[in-house]
C-alpha cells in the first residue's frame, strides 16, 4: 500500500491545485464549471506549444515554426495564457450571461457545452495523440517513505508553495476580502463600493491560472492529452466536495486526500485485479460525503437540499 | 385541438431536414435516412425519459447514460449471448420480451436506488452526483469482466430479437436495399416512442402529472397540499429511468455488440442536446429534436471533409462533438426553451 503513496501525493497535488481553482470560482460566482478541465488541458498544451523544439501544430496553424523556449519560461507564459483565456471567458461569455439574469442551472449546462466544444477543438487542432514535454527521463529516488523522481518532488513542493501563497493572499489581502464579500452577496458588496465585476474578473483569471498550473503539473507527471482535463474533472469535483465547497484550504486538503485515496486503493485486498475501478472509489466517497456531510471537512453548514 | 405555430414550425423544420438528407445525398439517401431515423428513435426515446426528470420534475440528471446502460446490460445478460475475451457462450436464457421487462424494471429500480439519496440534494449538487454515479456504473461494468464481458463486451445476442422479425420488414428492406435487422430495430423504437408519448400524454393530464409539475414549480406548496413531494420525485426518477432503459436496449440491438464505452458521459450530453433542442418540458418535442439533431450530426461529416483533406475517424468524431457542444451552448444561451418548450415552464435557477 505504501509504495503507492508517492503516486498518491503526485495525483494529490494535481487535484489539489485544480480543486482550489474550482472552489475559488464556485465560491465567488456560484458557477459549477464543467469547462474547468479544458482550462487545465490548455495549460499543458500551451506549455508544449511554447517549449516544444519539434514541429508542433497548434490551434488552426497548420505548420508552426517551433518556438522552443526555455521550459520554465514556457510554463510561466502558459499560465498567463490560461489567465487570459479565463478573462476572455468571463468577458465574452459569463458576464453577459450574468447581466442577462440567466439562471445557475442554465449556466451549468452552458459550461458543459463549452467543455465539449473546447475539448474537441483540442482534439482537432492541437493534439490528437499523447505527447510528452521535452524533458529528459529521470530515475525514481526514495525520500523518507515514498519514492518519486526528483523533478516530481520539485513539482510537489512548488505546488504546495503556490497554494500556501495563494491561500495567504486570499485570507489577508484586500482583494481576498473583496472576493469573500462578493461571494456572500454581490449586491451588498456593490453597495459598499466594491466593483464586483472586476472582482469576478480577477477570480476568473486567478482560477484559470491555477488550473493551468495544475495542467502543467499533470503533464509533467504524466503526459499531454486532449482530454486530460476531462479525465480528472470528476476527481477534482470529489476533492472540492470532500474539503468543503467554496473553501480554499478545504479544497487543498480534499484534493490531496482524494489523490492519495485513489492511488492507495489500488493496493487494497478487494481491489486486486480491479485497478481500473480506482476512480470509482473516489467518486463513491464524494457521493457519501454529499449525503452525510454536505459541507465537507472544512466547509460551513449551508442548505444544499 | 388547436395546433400552435411553434408545432407547425417544428414539423416544417423536421421535414426540411429530412429533405436536406435527400438533397445532399444523391445516392443512398434512403439508407442514410434509415440509419439516422433509427438513432433518432432511440435517442428520442431516451430524451423523452430525460424530459420526465428535468422537464417535468426539475431533476438535474446528468447520469442518464447509466439508466440506458442498466436496461441494456440486464436485458442482454438474461438472454443467450456471448461475452468476454474468450467469447464465453451462455446458450440458455429468457425470451426477449421477459428479459426486456426485467431490464426496464431494473433500470427503474436503479433510478430509485440513485434517486433515494440524490433527491435530497440541490440542483447543481444533484448534477455532480448523477454524473459521478454514472461513471461508477461504467467503471464497474468495465471491471466485472466475468459478467459483462468488460472491455471485450457482449456479442451474439441480436438473434434474440431478430427471430421475431416479421416478413414484411424483409420484403420492404429488400426493395429499398436496407439492412432488415436495422429496419426492425427502427420500427420497434418508433412504435415504443408512439406508445410512450400516448402514455405520457395521459399521465400529464392526470392528477399525478399535475402534482409532478407542481413539485417543479414549488415543492413547499406541494407539501402543504398534503402530497408527498419526495415520493413523487422518486416516481419521476423511476419512470424516466425505465424509459431510458428501454432505449438502451434498442441501442444495444442497433449496435450488434455492446461494451462499456458506449455509456460514457458524452451519451448523456447527446440526449441533453436533443431534449433542449426539442423543448424542455414537452412530450413530443424530443421527437422533432432528435430527428433534426441526427440530420445535423450525420451531415457534419461534410464539414469535416472541408476542414481536413483526408479526415480520419478521430477527426470525423471530433467535428461532430464540436457541433454538439456548440449546439448545447448556443441553445441554452439564446433559446433555452428549444423548439416547442415554454419559457415560463423552465427551471433554470437553483432552488
Amino acid at each position: 500500500m505504501l509504495d503507492q503513496l508517492g503516486n498518491g501525493l503526485l495525483l494529490g497535488i494535481i487535484i489539489s491545485v485544480a480543486s482550489v481553482a474550482l472552489s475559488l470560482l464556485y465560491g465567488v460566482t456560484r458557477i459549477v464549471n464543467f469547462a474547468h478541465g479544458e482550462i487545465i488541458a490548455l495549460g499543458a498544451i500551451m506549455t508544449l506549444f511554447f517549449s516544444s523544439p519539434v514541429d508542433y501544430r497548434v490551434l488552426f496553424l497548420e505548420k508552426y515554426s517551433p518556438l522552443g523556449y526555455n521550459f520554465a519560461l514556457s510554463c510561466i507564459l502558459a499560465v498567463f495564457a490560461c489567465g487570459l483565456f479565463g478573462a476572455l471567458l468571463e468577458i465574452c461569455l459569463f458576464r453577459p450571461l450574468r447581466k442577462g439574469n440567466v439562471g445557475n442551472i442554465a449556466v451549468l449546462v452552458v459550461t458543459i457545452g463549452l467543455s465539449i466544444f473546447i475539448r474537441h477543438l483540442y482534439l482537432l487542432f492541437a493534439t490528437g495523440k499523447v505527447q510528452d514535454f521535452p524533458l529528459e527521463l529521470q530515475r525514481r529516488q526514495t525520500y523518507l517513505f515514498f519514492d518519486m523522481t526528483p523533478r516530481n518532488l520539485n513539482v510537489l513542493i512548488a505546488g504546495i508553495v503556490v497554494m500556501l501563497i495563494f491561500g495567504f493572499l486570499l485570507t489577508y489581502t484586500r482583494l481576498g476580502k473583496a472576493m469573500r464579500a462578493v461571494r456572500d452577496s454581490e449586491e451588498l458588496s456593490s453597495v459598499s463600493g466594491i466593483n464586483s465585476d472586476n472582482i469576478i474578473l480577477i477570480t476568473w483569471i486567478s482560477s484559470s491560472m491555477l488550473a493551468g498550473l495544475a495542467g502543467i503539473f499533470q503533464a509533467i507527471i504524466n503526459d499531454v492529452r486532449w482530454n486530460m482535463g476531462f479525465l480528472i474533472l470528476l476527481l477534482i469535483f470529489a476533492g472540492t466536495v470532500l474539503g468543503g465547497i467554496g473553501t480554499s484550504f478545504g479544497a487543498m486538503v480534499g484534493g490531496f486526500l482524494i489523490g492519495i485515496l485513489v492511488q492507495v486503493s489500488v493496493g487494497l485486498p478487494f481491489m486486486e485485479g480491479h485497478t481500473e475501478a480506482k476512480n470509482a472509489v473516489a467518486l463513491a466517497i464524494m457521493i457519501l460525503i454529499l449525503l452525510f456531510r454536505p459541507q465537507g471537512i472544512f466547509g460551513q453548514k449551508e442548505r444544499i437540499s | 385541438m388547436k395546433i400552435s405555430n411553434k408545432f407547425l414550425f417544428a414539423v416544417f423544420l423536421t421535414g426540411f431536414s429530412i429533405y436536406l438528407v435527400f438533397a445532399l445525398n444523391p445516392e443512398g439517401a434512403s439508407r442514410i435516412l434509415l440509419n439516422l431515423l433509427t438513432f433518432a428513435g432511440i435517442y428520442g426515446l431516451s430524451a423523452i425519459g430525460l424530459n420526465v426528470h428535468f422537464g417535468w420534475t426539475g431533476l438535474l440528471n446528468f447520469g442518464h447514460a447509466s439508466f440506458m446502460g442498466v436496461g441494456a446490460y440486464v436485458t442482454l445478460i438474461l438472454m443467450p449471448h456471448a461475452a468476454g475475451r474468450e467469447g464465453e457462450i451462455t446458450s440458455t436464457g429468457l425470451p426477449f420480451i421477459f428479459a426486456l421487462i426485467i431490464g426496464i424494471l431494473s433500470a427503474a429500480l436503479f433510478g430509485l436506488l440513485l434517486g433515494l439519496p440524490a433527491i435530497r440534494l440541490r440542483g447543481d449538487y444533484l448534477a455532480i452526483v448523477t454524473i459521478a454515479a454514472a461513471e461508477i456504473f461504467r467503471l464497474l461494468v468495465r471491471d466485472l469482466e466475468s459478467i459483462t464481458g468488460g472491455v471485450y463486451g457482449i456479442i451474439n445476442y441480436t438473434e434474440n430479437l431478430q427471430q421475431y422479425r416479421p416478413n414484411f420488414i424483409n420484403n420492404f428492406s429488400e426493395s429499398f436495399g436496407f439492412s432488415p435487422s436495422q429496419a426492425w430495430v427502427c420500427l420497434l423504437a418508433w412504435v415504443s416512442i408512439f406508445f410512450t408519448v400516448i402514455f405520457l400524454k395521459r399521465l400529464n393530464n392526470s392528477p399525478w402529472g399535475r402534482a409532478l409539475r407542481a413539485v417543479r414549480e414549488d415543492e413547499d406548496a406541494v407539501r402543504a397540499m398534503g402530497k408527498n413531494a419526495v415520493w413523487l420525485k422518486l416516481q419521476s426518477f423511476m419512470l424516466g429511468a425505465g424509459i431510458a432503459g428501454l432505449s438502451g436496449v434498442f441501442l444495444a440491438f442497433n449496435y450488434g455488440s455492446l461494451e462499456s464505452t458506449v455509456f460514457v458521459p458524452l451519451l448523456t450530453f447527446y440526449v441533453w442536446a436533443i431534449m433542449i433542442l426539442g423543448g424542455v418540458g414537452t412530450i413530443t418535442g424530443p421527437i422533432f429534436g432528435s430527428i433534426i439533431f441526427w440530420v445535423i450530426i450525420s451531415e457534419t461529416d461534410r464539414l469535416a471533409f472541408i476542414l481536413f483533406e483526408n479526415a480520419n475517424g478521430q477527426q470525423l468524431a471530433g467535428v461532430r462533438f464540436l457541433l454538439v457542444g456548440l449546439l448545447i451552448m448556443v441553445l441554452m444561451i439564446f433559446r433555452p426553451s428549444g423548439l416547442l418548450g415554454k419559457k415560463e415552464e423552465l427551471l433554470l435557477d437553483v432552488k
